[in-house]
């Protein structure tokens, strides 16, 4: 049997940053491969680097050493631009705070990376609508984020992370600032994501998201101390 | 109606020669009478004159005076250098006004205006007749008058506004000057403003710029944003403008008895309003964008 080819592969990231003039090695020297269709959580206490982990899978910060490299294409390396466009559509992210536009309505939200990718406006609608029914909001594809609950936002929020086709969703803390009923109807909402073929790497503090995860991977200091395959693929 | 009325009457030093009236409209005319004079609206107004009535003129209030008949009321001109005076005036022909306050031909200062009807140009004064012809200007006509006539000078009507303005061209540049630096004042204050209101939507920004939306992208978007606020804007400005000036020319023209207009909202006003807002609207809005977009994006989202 021939293992999934690998959708993300880390070699030796180190992340230094200086504060008040000290030195912080917020990750130190770490490796991780990801194969596709793998869901994986990163769990540790706080300042154990999972953040600051997060942050250069996604090409929003750019390690001090080491290689990433995602879907092949060396993520490291890349200047601000290209940067940008791969976190348009190599990328999917899932915030904490949701962070949708307040003027714009759940469709358009979902629009909004795919307009900007010149993804042709009969297509993008119809994806949004898509996407939308896909999470369970297909009868609010025009509420406003103000009008929609902290679940609802979060969903919205998780089918524009999924609008460009991303390789990889990365969510931090994606039940975070919701309850623990809504927070049970994400997981859901993930595990299914993941058993339709979504590759999915999390950051959580949350016992019952990591305990859903295919793959737990433990961090300490800004290393990896434990890295558990819960259920394989 | 040709009921004699007695009138002591302010004669001014302005004149105009013959029926014809400098800077004035007719507004009725009557079949002249022996002796014709004209009365401005304003005096008609209060003394409740007619076209045609019979009026007695005289230099001091109470002697006897002269009857005439008035030939026709006048309206004033437009003119700033009137708008503040309150007299009543009357138009008397030059040759009548002298009889009147025996003053020979010891007149200091008079206006010429040349006549389209020609045919019934009148002399010009005792012992100079000059000829005017149709569709001649005042200017050639007081050039002939003064290379004619010896002991006075003769200016066109226009040359003597011009002149008796010249108040109104400080003021005027008063204005200009207090305009500009509302202006400055203004875009100083358009373009901090806009640049607050672009930075309270940092968060939007930076994750707008986390989920790959380029800086172009941005950019753009704020400053159509901030051009579309200032086009509208200055609209909005231009209609309050607009409001304001009929209201302030509506309230003046009354209470000054005038058709001067006080305010005015001209296109070429409404063209420069807009086209600055707009310069504005972008310039501002591009700092803005830049500021930010220049910013790392998690310090933007506040991480």
């Amino acid at each position: 049997m021939t293992s999934p080819p690998l959708v993300l592969s880390a070699r030796d990231v180190r992340r230094d940053y200086p504060v008040a003039g000290q030195p912080v090695h917020a990750v130190r020297g770490l490796s991780l491969d990801v194969s596709e269709g793998e869901w994986v959580a990163v769990v540790g206490p706080s300042g154990s680097g999972k953040s600051t982990l997060l942050n250069l899978l996604g090409a929003i910060d750019r390690p001090s050493g080491g290689s990433i490299s995602i879907r092949g294409q060396d993520v490291a390396r890349m200047g601000d631009a290209e940067a940008t466009r791969f976190r348009l559509t190599g990328i999917g992210f899932v915030f904490q705070r949701f962070y949708l536009m307040p003027t714009l309505t759940a469709a358009e939200n979902v629009e909004l990376p795919m307009s900007e990718a010149k993804v042709p406006r009969a297509e993008r609608e119809a994806r949004a609508k898509e996407l939308l029914r896909y999470v369970g909001l297909g009868e609010r594809t025009g509420h406003r984020p103000f009008q929609l609950s902290g679940g609802e936002q979060q969903r919205v929020a998780i089918a524009r992370a999924l609008a460009n086709r991303p390789a990889l969703l990365l969510a931090d803390e994606p039940t975070g600032e919701l309850d623990a009923r809504t927070g049970t109807e994400m997981i859901t909402l993930l595990d299914r994501l993941n058993r339709d073929g979504t590759t999915i790497v999390t950051v959580t503090h949350d016992e019952a998201l990591a305990g859903a995860a295919r793959r737990v991977v433990h961090m300490r200091d800004g290393a990896i101390v434990d890295d558990v395959t819960v259920r394989p693929l | 109606m040709g009921q004699l009325r007695p009138l002591s009457l302010l004669i001014c030093a302005l004149l105009s020669l013959g029926a014809g009236v400098a800077q004035a409209q007719a507004v009725n005319a009557a079949p002249p009478a022996r002796r014709t004079i004209t009365v401005d609206e304003r005096l008609a107004t209060a003394a409740g004159l007619a076209v045609g009535d019979l009026v007695t003129v005289t230099t001091v209030a109470g002697t006897v005076g002269d009857s005439v008949r008035i030939a026709a009321i006048t309206r004033r001109g437009a003119d700033p250098s009137e708008v503040a005076r309150s007299e009543f005036r009357v138009r008397l022909h030059l040759e009548h006004l002298q009889t009147i306050t025996r003053s020979g031909d010891r007149v200091g200062r008079f206006a010429v205006q040349s006549r389209t009807n020609g045919a019934n140009a009148p002399a010009l004064s005792r012992g100079v007749s000059l000829p005017v012809s149709p569709g001649v200007s005042a200017a050639s006509v007081a050039a002939d008058i003064n290379a004619t006539a010896f002991g006075f000078r003769a200016y066109p009507a226009v040359e003597v506004a011009v002149e008796t303005s010249a108040t109104f061209r400080v003021v005027n540049r008063f204005h200009r000057a207090i305009g500009i630096i509302t202006i400055v004042a203004s875009a100083i204050f358009l373009l901090c403003i806009t640049l607050l209101k672009v930075d309270e939507r940092r968060r939007d920004i930076g994750a707008l710029r986390l989920l790959g939306v380029s800086r172009r992208s941005v950019v753009r978007a704020v400053v159509l944003e901030s051009s579309l606020v200032a086009l509208v804007g200055s609209g909005m400005g231009a209609g309050f403008g607009w409001a304001a000036s009929a209201i302030v020319n509506w309230y003046y023209q009354g209470f000054y008895d005038t058709p001067l207009r006080f305010a005015m909202v001209t296109p070429g006003i409404v063209a420069f309003a807009v086209t600055l807002s707009l310069v504005l609207g972008v310039v501002s809005g591009y700092l803005a964008a830049q500021r930010l977009v220049r910013t790392a994006p998690l310090e933007l989202v506040g991480r």
